[in-house]
Protein backbone atom coordinates (compact mmCIF):
# COMPACT_ATOMS: atom_id res chain seq x y z
CA UNK A 1 0.00 0.00 0.00
CA UNK A 2 1.41 3.32 -0.86
CA UNK A 3 2.13 6.38 1.44
CA UNK A 4 -1.00 8.00 0.32
CA UNK A 5 -3.16 5.37 0.55
CA UNK A 6 -1.84 4.67 4.71
CA UNK A 7 -2.77 8.55 4.93
CA UNK A 8 -6.03 8.36 3.73
CA UNK A 9 -6.76 4.96 5.48
CA UNK A 10 -5.64 6.74 8.48
CA UNK A 11 -8.09 9.90 8.28
CA UNK A 12 -11.35 7.73 7.88
CA UNK A 13 -9.69 5.92 11.07
CA UNK A 14 -9.81 9.11 12.68
CA UNK A 15 -13.00 10.46 11.42
CA UNK A 16 -14.68 7.17 12.50
CA UNK A 17 -13.42 7.58 15.93
CA UNK A 18 -13.79 11.33 15.99
CA UNK A 19 -17.81 11.16 17.43
CA UNK A 20 -17.37 7.94 19.95
CA UNK A 21 -14.29 10.22 21.19
CA UNK A 22 -17.13 13.14 21.83
CA UNK A 23 -19.38 11.09 23.27
CA UNK A 24 -21.62 12.62 25.56
CA UNK A 25 -20.79 16.50 23.73
CA UNK A 26 -23.82 17.30 22.21
CA UNK A 27 -22.14 20.47 20.71
CA UNK A 28 -19.02 18.57 19.50
CA UNK A 29 -21.24 16.14 17.50
CA UNK A 30 -23.01 19.00 16.03
CA UNK A 31 -20.00 20.55 15.21
CA UNK A 32 -19.17 17.16 13.44
CA UNK A 33 -22.61 16.89 11.72
CA UNK A 34 -22.24 20.15 10.26
CA UNK A 35 -18.52 19.35 8.85
CA UNK A 36 -20.19 16.47 7.01
CA UNK A 37 -23.06 17.83 5.44
CA UNK A 38 -20.84 21.52 3.90
CA UNK A 39 -18.33 18.61 3.14
CA UNK A 40 -20.62 16.60 1.08
CA UNK A 41 -21.96 19.95 -0.19
CA UNK A 42 -18.82 20.99 -1.51
CA UNK A 43 -16.81 18.33 -3.00
CA UNK A 44 -20.63 17.61 -5.41
CA UNK A 45 -20.30 21.25 -6.36
CA UNK A 46 -16.47 20.54 -7.18
CA UNK A 47 -17.27 18.12 -9.63
CA UNK A 48 -19.94 20.22 -11.13
CA UNK A 49 -17.40 23.19 -11.17
CA UNK A 50 -14.78 21.04 -13.36
CA UNK A 51 -17.17 21.36 -16.37
CA UNK A 52 -16.49 25.23 -15.90
CA UNK A 53 -20.23 25.26 -14.54
CA UNK A 54 -19.62 26.96 -10.65
CA UNK A 55 -22.64 27.45 -9.52
CA UNK A 56 -24.07 29.94 -6.87
CA UNK A 57 -27.16 28.22 -6.44
CA UNK A 58 -26.22 24.74 -4.28
CA UNK A 59 -28.55 25.81 -1.22
CA UNK A 60 -31.41 25.57 -3.58
CA UNK A 61 -30.58 22.40 -4.11
CA UNK A 62 -30.39 21.82 -1.06
CA UNK A 63 -33.17 22.82 -0.14
CA UNK A 64 -35.25 20.73 -3.06
CA UNK A 65 -33.40 17.66 -1.12
CA UNK A 66 -34.46 18.87 2.44
CA UNK A 67 -37.67 20.19 1.63
CA UNK A 68 -38.66 16.76 -0.11
CA UNK A 69 -37.61 14.73 1.96
CA UNK A 70 -39.65 16.26 4.97
CA UNK A 71 -42.67 16.36 3.53
CA UNK A 72 -42.57 12.84 1.78
CA UNK A 73 -41.75 11.94 5.44
CA UNK A 74 -44.41 13.94 7.92
CA UNK A 75 -47.22 14.37 5.46
CA UNK A 76 -46.86 10.86 3.35
CA UNK A 77 -45.53 8.98 5.99
CA UNK A 78 -42.76 7.45 3.95
CA UNK A 79 -39.96 5.89 5.76
CA UNK A 80 -37.40 8.16 6.68
CA UNK A 81 -34.50 6.03 4.77
CA UNK A 82 -36.38 6.27 1.32
CA UNK A 83 -37.50 9.67 2.14
CA UNK A 84 -33.90 10.81 2.08
CA UNK A 85 -33.08 8.66 -1.11
CA UNK A 86 -35.71 10.42 -2.85
CA UNK A 87 -34.93 13.80 -1.47
CA UNK A 88 -31.82 13.23 -3.67
CA UNK A 89 -33.63 12.19 -6.54
CA UNK A 90 -35.77 15.71 -6.14
CA UNK A 91 -32.93 17.60 -6.13
CA UNK A 92 -31.21 15.74 -9.46
CA UNK A 93 -34.39 15.54 -10.82
CA UNK A 94 -34.76 19.63 -10.96
CA UNK A 95 -31.10 19.05 -11.95
CA UNK A 96 -32.02 16.92 -15.45
CA UNK A 97 -34.93 19.22 -16.01
CA UNK A 98 -32.93 22.70 -16.00
CA UNK A 99 -29.69 21.23 -17.07
CA UNK A 100 -30.15 21.53 -20.71
CA UNK A 101 -30.62 25.00 -21.09
CA UNK A 102 -27.86 25.65 -18.48
CA UNK A 103 -25.41 23.67 -20.52
CA UNK A 104 -25.65 26.42 -23.07
CA UNK A 105 -24.54 29.26 -20.84
CA UNK A 106 -21.18 29.47 -19.28
CA UNK A 107 -18.81 32.11 -17.02
CA UNK A 108 -20.99 34.88 -15.39
CA UNK A 109 -24.27 33.90 -16.93
CA UNK A 110 -24.49 30.44 -15.62
CA UNK A 111 -23.24 32.47 -12.22
CA UNK A 112 -26.07 34.59 -12.09
CA UNK A 113 -28.60 32.61 -13.43
CA UNK A 114 -27.76 29.92 -10.59
CA UNK A 115 -27.51 32.45 -8.26
CA UNK A 116 -31.43 33.33 -9.07
CA UNK A 117 -32.56 29.76 -9.35
CA UNK A 118 -31.63 29.63 -5.90
CA UNK A 119 -33.12 32.75 -4.77
CA UNK A 120 -36.11 31.13 -6.54
CA UNK A 121 -36.37 28.12 -4.41
CA UNK A 122 -35.51 29.91 -1.35
CA UNK A 123 -38.48 32.54 -2.12
CA UNK A 124 -41.18 29.32 -3.32
CA UNK A 125 -40.23 27.33 0.23
CA UNK A 126 -41.27 30.63 1.88
CA UNK A 127 -44.04 31.83 -0.05
CA UNK A 128 -45.72 28.22 -0.26
CA UNK A 129 -47.13 27.69 2.99
CA UNK A 130 -49.42 25.03 2.55
CA UNK A 131 -46.82 22.96 1.24
CA UNK A 132 -43.80 24.23 2.85
CA UNK A 133 -45.13 25.82 5.96
CA UNK A 134 -43.66 29.32 4.97
CA UNK A 135 -41.61 31.34 6.64
CA UNK A 136 -41.98 29.22 10.17
CA UNK A 137 -41.14 26.28 7.78
CA UNK A 138 -41.78 22.82 8.87
CA UNK A 139 -41.69 21.11 12.44
CA UNK A 140 -40.76 17.46 13.71
CA UNK A 141 -39.32 16.07 11.18
CA UNK A 142 -38.87 12.64 12.45
CA UNK A 143 -34.84 11.07 12.44
CA UNK A 144 -34.43 7.68 10.27
CA UNK A 145 -35.97 4.65 12.04
CA UNK A 146 -34.15 2.84 14.58
CA UNK A 147 -32.57 -0.34 14.26
CA UNK A 148 -30.75 -3.31 15.65
CA UNK A 149 -28.01 -5.30 14.06
CA UNK A 150 -27.01 -7.86 16.97
CA UNK A 151 -25.21 -6.45 19.78
CA UNK A 152 -25.66 -3.08 17.90
CA UNK A 153 -28.27 -0.61 18.51
CA UNK A 154 -28.51 1.98 16.48
CA UNK A 155 -31.51 5.21 17.51
CA UNK A 156 -31.10 8.41 15.68
CA UNK A 157 -32.77 10.17 18.81
CA UNK A 158 -28.91 9.68 20.31
CA UNK A 159 -26.66 12.29 17.83
CA UNK A 160 -23.84 10.21 17.85
CA UNK A 161 -25.64 7.52 15.31
CA UNK A 162 -26.85 10.74 12.60
CA UNK A 163 -22.99 11.36 12.72
CA UNK A 164 -22.52 7.79 11.90
CA UNK A 165 -24.92 8.04 9.05
CA UNK A 166 -23.56 11.49 7.47
CA UNK A 167 -19.90 10.40 7.29
CA UNK A 168 -21.06 6.82 5.68
CA UNK A 169 -23.08 9.47 3.16
CA UNK A 170 -19.79 11.22 2.98
CA UNK A 171 -17.83 8.36 2.28
CA UNK A 172 -20.12 7.29 -0.24
CA UNK A 173 -20.07 10.59 -1.94
CA UNK A 174 -16.16 10.92 -1.87
CA UNK A 175 -15.38 7.12 -3.21
CA UNK A 176 -17.84 7.78 -6.19
CA UNK A 177 -16.74 11.28 -6.92
CA UNK A 178 -13.20 9.91 -6.65
CA UNK A 179 -14.00 7.30 -9.00
CA UNK A 180 -15.66 9.60 -11.59
CA UNK A 181 -12.19 12.01 -11.59
CA UNK A 182 -9.79 9.14 -11.87
CA UNK A 183 -11.93 7.88 -14.85
CA UNK A 184 -11.88 8.95 -18.26
CA UNK A 185 -15.44 10.71 -17.67
CA UNK A 186 -12.93 12.61 -15.05
CA UNK A 187 -11.05 13.17 -18.01
CA UNK A 188 -13.75 14.69 -20.45
CA UNK A 189 -15.37 16.75 -17.89
CA UNK A 190 -11.83 18.37 -16.94
CA UNK A 191 -11.34 18.42 -20.92
CA UNK A 192 -14.70 20.48 -21.41
CA UNK A 193 -13.81 23.24 -18.55
CA UNK A 194 -10.46 23.56 -19.91
CA UNK A 195 -11.68 23.81 -23.63
CA UNK A 196 -15.16 23.20 -25.09
CA UNK A 197 -14.86 23.80 -28.47
CA UNK A 198 -11.85 21.72 -28.83
CA UNK A 199 -13.80 18.69 -27.05
CA UNK A 200 -16.49 18.77 -29.29
CA UNK A 201 -14.72 18.84 -32.07
CA UNK A 202 -13.00 15.44 -30.95
CA UNK A 203 -16.04 14.04 -30.38
CA UNK A 204 -17.37 14.58 -27.15
CA UNK A 205 -20.76 15.15 -26.00
CA UNK A 206 -20.32 18.78 -23.98
CA UNK A 207 -23.63 19.09 -22.93
CA UNK A 208 -25.14 15.86 -22.18
CA UNK A 209 -21.25 15.48 -19.86
CA UNK A 210 -22.39 18.90 -18.14
CA UNK A 211 -25.97 17.74 -17.77
CA UNK A 212 -25.01 13.80 -16.08
CA UNK A 213 -22.25 15.96 -13.84
CA UNK A 214 -24.75 18.46 -12.38
CA UNK A 215 -27.23 15.29 -12.24
CA UNK A 216 -24.95 13.48 -10.08
CA UNK A 217 -23.58 16.47 -8.37
CA UNK A 218 -27.11 17.97 -7.14
CA UNK A 219 -28.25 14.40 -6.43
CA UNK A 220 -25.76 14.27 -3.79
CA UNK A 221 -26.42 17.52 -2.74
CA UNK A 222 -30.25 17.15 -2.14
CA UNK A 223 -29.32 13.89 -0.41
CA UNK A 224 -26.75 16.83 1.91
CA UNK A 225 -29.97 18.66 2.54
CA UNK A 226 -32.15 15.97 3.59
CA UNK A 227 -29.55 14.81 6.02
CA UNK A 228 -29.56 18.47 7.77
CA UNK A 229 -33.89 18.28 7.63
CA UNK A 230 -33.57 14.95 9.38
CA UNK A 231 -30.90 15.85 11.92
CA UNK A 232 -32.22 19.13 12.44
CA UNK A 233 -35.97 17.95 13.21
CA UNK A 234 -37.06 21.68 12.25
CA UNK A 235 -36.61 23.32 8.93
CA UNK A 236 -36.94 26.92 7.21
CA UNK A 237 -36.18 28.72 3.95
CA UNK A 238 -33.91 30.93 6.08
CA UNK A 239 -31.31 27.90 5.97
CA UNK A 240 -30.66 27.84 2.39
CA UNK A 241 -30.46 31.57 1.29
CA UNK A 242 -27.60 32.86 -0.91
CA UNK A 243 -24.76 33.24 1.60
CA UNK A 244 -25.28 29.23 2.04
CA UNK A 245 -24.70 28.58 -1.60
CA UNK A 246 -21.76 31.21 -1.38
CA UNK A 247 -20.16 29.17 1.68
CA UNK A 248 -20.03 26.36 -0.22
CA UNK A 249 -18.50 28.49 -3.17
CA UNK A 250 -15.51 29.42 -1.09
CA UNK A 251 -15.44 26.24 0.58
CA UNK A 252 -14.30 25.14 -2.56
CA UNK A 253 -12.15 27.83 -3.84
CA UNK A 254 -10.15 28.31 -0.27
CA UNK A 255 -9.77 24.28 -0.66
CA UNK A 256 -7.99 24.30 -3.88
CA UNK A 257 -7.98 22.40 -7.12
CA UNK A 258 -6.75 18.99 -5.58
CA UNK A 259 -9.47 16.50 -5.05
CA UNK A 260 -8.75 17.02 -1.51
CA UNK A 261 -9.65 20.46 -1.84
CA UNK A 262 -13.09 20.83 -0.82
CA UNK A 263 -12.54 18.61 1.87
CA UNK A 264 -9.89 20.68 4.13
CA UNK A 265 -11.56 23.78 2.83
CA UNK A 266 -15.46 22.33 3.71
CA UNK A 267 -13.74 20.88 7.20
CA UNK A 268 -11.54 24.43 8.37
CA UNK A 269 -14.16 26.94 7.19
CA UNK A 270 -16.85 24.66 9.32
CA UNK A 271 -14.26 24.61 12.50
CA UNK A 272 -13.30 28.34 11.95
CA UNK A 273 -16.70 30.39 13.29
CA UNK A 274 -16.87 27.48 15.77
CA UNK A 275 -13.58 27.87 17.41
CA UNK A 276 -13.57 31.61 17.23
CA UNK A 277 -17.37 32.24 18.67
CA UNK A 278 -16.92 35.50 18.86
CA UNK A 279 -16.61 35.37 15.48
CA UNK A 280 -19.82 34.43 14.72
CA UNK A 281 -21.18 37.34 14.02
CA UNK A 282 -19.33 38.30 10.97
CA UNK A 283 -19.14 35.45 9.66
CA UNK A 284 -19.79 36.51 5.76
CA UNK A 285 -16.75 39.11 6.81
CA UNK A 286 -14.65 36.54 7.99
CA UNK A 287 -15.15 34.27 4.97
CA UNK A 288 -14.80 36.68 2.37
CA UNK A 289 -11.48 38.30 3.91
CA UNK A 290 -10.19 34.49 4.08
CA UNK A 291 -11.16 34.45 0.36
CA UNK A 292 -9.89 36.96 -0.33
CA UNK A 293 -6.39 36.20 1.54
CA UNK A 294 -6.38 32.40 -0.20
CA UNK A 295 -7.20 34.14 -3.79
CA UNK A 296 -4.07 36.63 -3.60
CA UNK A 297 -1.34 34.73 -1.34
CA UNK A 298 -1.99 31.02 -2.41
CA UNK A 299 -4.15 30.90 -5.33
CA UNK A 300 -3.73 27.20 -5.57
CA UNK A 301 -6.10 26.67 -2.55
CA UNK A 302 -5.02 25.68 1.04
CA UNK A 303 -4.15 22.32 -0.69
CA UNK A 304 -1.66 23.15 -2.52
CA UNK A 305 0.29 25.00 0.73
CA UNK A 306 3.00 21.35 1.02
CA UNK A 307 4.18 22.24 -2.40
CA UNK A 308 4.41 25.70 -2.27
CA UNK A 309 6.39 24.93 1.16
CA UNK A 310 8.86 22.53 0.10
CA UNK A 311 8.57 24.75 -3.23
CA UNK A 312 10.57 27.74 -1.51
CA UNK A 313 12.69 25.41 0.89
CA UNK A 314 14.08 23.81 -1.88
CA UNK A 315 14.72 27.13 -3.34
CA UNK A 316 16.31 28.50 0.34
CA UNK A 317 18.48 25.95 0.68
CA UNK A 318 19.26 26.11 -3.04
CA UNK A 319 20.17 29.91 -2.25
CA UNK A 320 22.09 28.67 1.01
CA UNK A 321 24.34 25.81 -1.76
CA UNK A 322 25.20 28.72 -3.88
CA UNK B 1 9.73 7.46 -36.29
CA UNK B 2 7.01 7.50 -38.89
CA UNK B 3 5.44 4.87 -37.69
CA UNK B 4 2.93 2.61 -39.98
CA UNK B 5 4.33 4.69 -42.87
CA UNK B 6 3.77 3.40 -45.80
CA UNK B 7 6.56 4.80 -48.31
CA UNK B 8 4.51 2.72 -51.10
CA UNK B 9 1.41 4.91 -50.60
CA UNK B 10 2.67 8.03 -49.76
CA UNK B 11 3.79 9.79 -52.81
CA UNK B 12 1.05 11.87 -54.32
CA UNK B 13 -1.83 10.19 -55.88
CA UNK B 14 -0.60 6.59 -54.61
CA UNK B 15 -1.23 3.68 -56.40
CA UNK B 16 -4.90 3.99 -56.87
CA UNK B 17 -7.61 4.63 -59.44
CA UNK B 18 -7.78 8.35 -60.75
CA UNK B 19 -10.02 10.06 -59.83
CA UNK B 20 -10.81 8.48 -56.83
CA UNK B 21 -14.29 7.76 -55.66
CA UNK B 22 -15.59 10.44 -53.86
CA UNK B 23 -16.13 10.50 -49.94
CA UNK B 24 -16.87 14.14 -48.97
CA UNK B 25 -18.61 16.90 -50.70
CA UNK B 26 -20.21 20.37 -49.85
CA UNK B 27 -22.59 21.00 -52.74
CA UNK B 28 -23.86 24.80 -52.67
CA UNK B 29 -22.13 25.51 -49.21
CA UNK B 30 -24.02 29.09 -48.03
CA UNK B 31 -23.06 31.31 -45.19
CA UNK B 32 -24.53 34.60 -44.51
CA UNK B 33 -23.27 36.36 -41.67
CA UNK B 34 -26.43 39.24 -41.39
CA UNK B 35 -25.98 40.83 -44.52
CA UNK B 36 -21.98 39.86 -45.33
CA UNK B 37 -21.76 36.87 -47.74
CA UNK B 38 -19.08 34.81 -45.75
CA UNK B 39 -19.31 31.64 -48.69
CA UNK B 40 -21.14 31.57 -51.18
CA UNK B 41 -22.20 28.45 -53.09
CA UNK B 42 -19.49 26.70 -52.73
CA UNK B 43 -18.93 23.29 -53.96
CA UNK B 44 -15.88 20.96 -52.67
CA UNK B 45 -15.33 17.16 -53.54
CA UNK B 46 -12.97 15.39 -51.88
CA UNK B 47 -12.34 11.72 -52.81
CA UNK B 48 -10.46 8.68 -50.79
CA UNK B 49 -6.96 9.43 -49.48
CA UNK B 50 -7.47 12.72 -51.65
CA UNK B 51 -5.52 16.00 -50.41
CA UNK B 52 -7.00 18.85 -51.15
CA UNK B 53 -5.68 22.44 -50.48
CA UNK B 54 -8.26 24.85 -49.89
CA UNK B 55 -6.57 28.77 -50.12
CA UNK B 56 -7.32 32.00 -50.49
CA UNK B 57 -6.38 35.76 -49.42
CA UNK B 58 -6.88 36.60 -45.56
CA UNK B 59 -10.56 36.82 -44.84
CA UNK B 60 -11.69 34.66 -47.92
CA UNK B 61 -13.78 32.76 -45.70
CA UNK B 62 -11.37 29.47 -45.04
CA UNK B 63 -12.55 29.13 -41.65
CA UNK B 64 -15.78 29.55 -41.70
CA UNK B 65 -16.03 26.84 -44.56
CA UNK B 66 -14.51 24.34 -42.00
CA UNK B 67 -16.73 25.64 -39.22
CA UNK B 68 -19.56 25.03 -41.53
CA UNK B 69 -18.54 21.44 -42.02
CA UNK B 70 -17.69 20.55 -38.41
CA UNK B 71 -20.84 22.26 -37.30
CA UNK B 72 -19.62 24.91 -35.62
CA UNK B 73 -21.52 27.26 -37.33
CA UNK B 74 -25.01 26.53 -39.60
CA UNK B 75 -25.11 26.76 -43.03
CA UNK B 76 -27.73 29.32 -44.43
CA UNK B 77 -28.22 26.70 -47.58
CA UNK B 78 -26.55 23.97 -49.25
CA UNK B 79 -25.61 20.58 -48.08
CA UNK B 80 -22.28 18.98 -46.76
CA UNK B 81 -22.12 15.01 -47.38
CA UNK B 82 -19.83 12.64 -46.07
CA UNK B 83 -20.88 9.17 -47.20
CA UNK B 84 -23.91 9.73 -48.32
CA UNK B 85 -25.26 11.07 -45.60
CA UNK B 86 -26.28 14.92 -44.89
CA UNK B 87 -24.11 16.68 -41.86
CA UNK B 88 -26.06 19.74 -42.25
CA UNK B 89 -27.57 21.17 -38.65
CA UNK B 90 -25.65 18.16 -36.88
CA UNK B 91 -24.00 19.15 -33.34
CA UNK B 92 -20.14 19.05 -33.52
CA UNK B 93 -19.57 15.89 -31.52
CA UNK B 94 -21.81 14.04 -34.32
CA UNK B 95 -19.95 15.34 -37.11
CA UNK B 96 -16.51 14.20 -35.12
CA UNK B 97 -18.47 10.87 -34.57
CA UNK B 98 -19.60 10.56 -38.64
CA UNK B 99 -15.77 10.72 -38.81
CA UNK B 100 -14.53 14.35 -39.34
CA UNK B 101 -12.04 15.69 -37.05
CA UNK B 102 -10.38 19.24 -37.41
CA UNK B 103 -7.34 21.53 -36.34
CA UNK B 104 -7.84 24.93 -35.34
CA UNK B 105 -5.70 27.80 -36.88
CA UNK B 106 -4.70 29.33 -33.15
CA UNK B 107 -3.33 25.56 -31.75
CA UNK B 108 -5.54 24.12 -29.31
CA UNK B 109 -5.23 21.57 -26.50
CA UNK B 110 -6.41 21.10 -22.54
CA UNK B 111 -3.56 23.34 -21.62
CA UNK B 112 -3.60 21.63 -17.68
CA UNK B 113 -3.35 18.27 -19.27
CA UNK B 114 0.07 16.73 -19.72
CA UNK B 115 0.40 15.54 -23.95
CA UNK B 116 -0.54 12.33 -22.92
CA UNK B 117 -4.07 13.20 -21.00
CA UNK B 118 -4.71 15.63 -23.83
CA UNK B 119 -4.15 12.39 -26.01
CA UNK B 120 -6.74 10.13 -23.81
CA UNK B 121 -9.36 12.79 -24.06
CA UNK B 122 -8.82 13.49 -27.70
CA UNK B 123 -9.44 9.60 -28.09
CA UNK B 124 -12.92 9.70 -26.67
CA UNK B 125 -14.46 8.41 -29.54
CA UNK B 126 -12.03 5.83 -30.45
CA UNK B 127 -12.18 4.22 -27.26
CA UNK B 128 -16.22 4.55 -26.14
CA UNK B 129 -15.70 4.48 -22.58
CA UNK B 130 -18.66 5.08 -20.71
CA UNK B 131 -19.70 7.25 -17.80
CA UNK B 132 -21.03 4.77 -14.91
CA UNK B 133 -18.78 1.78 -15.89
CA UNK B 134 -15.90 3.87 -15.16
CA UNK B 135 -17.44 4.20 -11.73
CA UNK B 136 -17.57 0.62 -10.90
CA UNK B 137 -14.26 0.02 -13.24
CA UNK B 138 -15.67 -3.24 -14.83
CA UNK B 139 -13.26 -5.32 -16.39
CA UNK B 140 -14.57 -4.35 -19.95
CA UNK B 141 -14.35 -0.69 -18.73
CA UNK B 142 -10.39 -1.35 -17.52
CA UNK B 143 -9.72 -2.91 -21.38
CA UNK B 144 -10.87 -0.20 -22.63
CA UNK B 145 -9.05 2.63 -20.65
CA UNK B 146 -6.45 0.76 -21.99
CA UNK B 147 -6.94 0.48 -25.38
CA UNK B 148 -7.36 4.16 -25.08
CA UNK B 149 -3.85 4.32 -23.61
CA UNK B 150 -2.30 2.45 -26.17
CA UNK B 151 -3.96 4.24 -29.02
CA UNK B 152 -2.90 7.78 -27.55
CA UNK B 153 1.08 6.58 -27.77
CA UNK B 154 0.53 4.86 -30.93
CA UNK B 155 -0.86 8.41 -32.20
CA UNK B 156 1.59 10.19 -30.30
CA UNK B 157 4.63 8.84 -32.05
CA UNK B 158 3.18 8.64 -35.41
CA UNK B 159 3.40 12.19 -34.89
CA UNK B 160 6.83 12.39 -32.96
CA UNK B 161 5.72 13.73 -29.78
CA UNK B 162 6.01 10.15 -27.61
CA UNK B 163 9.08 12.05 -25.97
CA UNK B 164 7.02 14.99 -24.85
CA UNK B 165 4.27 13.04 -23.31
CA UNK B 166 4.28 13.82 -19.56
CA UNK B 167 4.79 18.08 -20.60
CA UNK B 168 1.99 20.04 -20.26
CA UNK B 169 0.66 20.87 -23.04
CA UNK B 170 0.25 24.42 -22.07
CA UNK B 171 4.16 24.73 -22.10
CA UNK B 172 5.15 22.98 -25.15
CA UNK B 173 6.94 25.01 -28.10
CA UNK B 174 4.87 26.33 -30.45
CA UNK B 175 5.49 23.81 -33.52
CA UNK B 176 4.72 21.10 -31.14
CA UNK B 177 1.10 22.56 -30.24
CA UNK B 178 0.53 22.69 -33.63
CA UNK B 179 1.40 18.37 -34.09
CA UNK B 180 -0.09 18.16 -30.78
CA UNK B 181 -3.79 19.40 -32.51
CA UNK B 182 -2.84 16.87 -35.38
CA UNK B 183 -2.32 14.16 -32.96
CA UNK B 184 -5.68 14.58 -31.18
CA UNK B 185 -7.34 15.23 -34.36
CA UNK B 186 -6.10 11.89 -35.57
CA UNK B 187 -7.18 10.09 -32.16
CA UNK B 188 -10.88 10.83 -32.76
CA UNK B 189 -10.29 8.34 -35.45
CA UNK B 190 -11.22 10.37 -38.70
CA UNK B 191 -12.11 9.56 -42.20
CA UNK B 192 -11.52 13.24 -43.38
CA UNK B 193 -9.00 15.39 -41.34
CA UNK B 194 -9.64 19.39 -41.58
CA UNK B 195 -5.88 21.29 -40.66
CA UNK B 196 -6.31 24.84 -40.44
CA UNK B 197 -2.83 26.72 -41.20
CA UNK B 198 -0.88 23.46 -39.66
CA UNK B 199 2.06 25.16 -40.78
CA UNK B 200 1.90 28.51 -39.68
CA UNK B 201 4.72 29.79 -37.52
CA UNK B 202 7.04 26.52 -38.24
CA UNK B 203 10.90 26.54 -39.25
CA UNK B 204 11.84 25.40 -42.72
CA UNK B 205 12.00 22.01 -41.26
CA UNK B 206 9.83 21.42 -39.27
CA UNK B 207 7.14 22.18 -42.22
CA UNK B 208 9.26 19.17 -43.92
CA UNK B 209 8.60 16.98 -41.11
CA UNK B 210 4.92 18.04 -40.70
CA UNK B 211 4.18 17.67 -45.05
CA UNK B 212 5.97 14.19 -44.12
CA UNK B 213 3.00 13.75 -41.31
CA UNK B 214 0.50 14.83 -44.08
CA UNK B 215 1.53 12.15 -46.24
CA UNK B 216 1.51 10.00 -43.60
CA UNK B 217 -1.67 10.33 -42.92
CA UNK B 218 -3.11 10.14 -46.49
CA UNK B 219 -1.34 6.96 -46.69
CA UNK B 220 -3.21 5.87 -43.34
CA UNK B 221 -6.82 6.27 -45.55
CA UNK B 222 -7.39 9.30 -43.86
CA UNK B 223 -8.60 12.11 -46.62
CA UNK B 224 -7.22 15.76 -46.40
CA UNK B 225 -8.75 19.29 -46.43
CA UNK B 226 -5.79 21.92 -45.79
CA UNK B 227 -6.19 25.48 -45.32
CA UNK B 228 -2.41 26.92 -45.57
CA UNK B 229 -0.66 29.82 -46.29
CA UNK B 230 2.58 28.51 -47.39
CA UNK B 231 2.37 28.26 -51.14
CA UNK B 232 5.16 26.02 -52.11
CA UNK B 233 3.93 23.52 -48.94
CA UNK B 234 0.56 23.39 -50.98
CA UNK B 235 1.61 22.98 -54.21
CA UNK B 236 4.42 20.03 -53.09
CA UNK B 237 1.79 18.20 -51.10
CA UNK B 238 -2.18 19.10 -52.55
CA UNK B 239 -3.63 16.98 -55.45
CA UNK B 240 -5.75 19.43 -56.20
CA UNK B 241 -6.54 23.25 -55.14
CA UNK B 242 -9.41 25.53 -54.39
CA UNK B 243 -8.90 29.19 -54.40
CA UNK B 244 -11.99 31.54 -52.59
CA UNK B 245 -11.90 35.12 -52.48
CA UNK B 246 -14.57 36.74 -50.71
CA UNK B 247 -16.28 33.56 -50.12
CA UNK B 248 -16.48 32.61 -53.86
CA UNK B 249 -14.63 29.84 -55.72
CA UNK B 250 -12.44 31.65 -58.28
CA UNK B 251 -10.25 28.88 -59.47
CA UNK B 252 -9.79 25.16 -58.59
CA UNK B 253 -7.32 22.64 -60.79
CA UNK B 254 -4.12 20.85 -59.61
CA UNK B 255 -0.95 22.90 -58.51
CA UNK B 256 -0.33 23.60 -62.03
CA UNK B 257 -3.53 24.68 -62.98
CA UNK B 258 -3.46 26.79 -59.89
CA UNK B 259 -0.73 28.39 -60.46
CA UNK B 260 -1.26 29.57 -64.00
CA UNK B 261 -4.60 30.87 -63.61
CA UNK B 262 -4.65 34.86 -64.18
CA UNK B 263 -7.53 35.49 -61.53
CA UNK B 264 -5.51 33.64 -58.79
CA UNK B 265 -2.20 35.63 -59.79
CA UNK B 266 -4.85 38.53 -59.86
CA UNK B 267 -6.62 37.96 -56.68
CA UNK B 268 -3.88 36.08 -54.37
CA UNK B 269 -0.86 35.41 -55.68
CA UNK B 270 -0.03 39.17 -56.49
CA UNK B 271 2.65 39.73 -58.40
CA UNK B 272 3.28 37.74 -61.40
CA UNK B 273 6.85 36.88 -60.31
CA UNK B 274 5.41 34.34 -57.88
CA UNK B 275 5.37 31.28 -60.45
CA UNK B 276 8.98 31.06 -60.50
Amino acid sequence: MSRKSVANLALVVVALLMPAAARGNEYYLHVYMMCAINTIAAVSLRSIAKTGQMSIGQAGFMAVGAYASSILATKMNLPVYWAMLMGGFASMLLAALIGFPLSRIRTVYFVTVTMFLGEIIRLVAFEWRSVTGGSTGLESIPPPAAFSMGILHVNFANRIYFCYLALFVLLFVILILYNIERSHAGTVLSAIGQEESLSASVGINVASYKVLILCVGCFFTGLAGSLYAHYMTVLNPDAFSIFTSLYVLIYVVVGGRAFAGPIVGAVILTLIPEIFAALKEYQPFVFVLILFLVVFLLPGGLTDLPRRIRESAGRTSAGEAG
Amino acid sequence: MMAELNPLSSCRSGLQPYPPTTMFETKKLTKYFGGVCAVNALDLVVGEKEIIGLIGPNGAGKTTVFNLITGFIRPSGGSIVLNGENLVGKKPHTIAERGIARTFQIAKSFPQFTVIQNMAAAGHLFGGAGFWEGIVRTPRYRRKERNIQEHSMRTLSFVGLEAWKDAIAGTLPHAHQKLLGVAMALAAAPKLLLLDEPLEGMSAEEVDRALEIISAIRAQGIAVLLIEHNMRAVMRICDKIVVISFGEEIARGTPEEVKQNDEVIKAYLGAASYAE
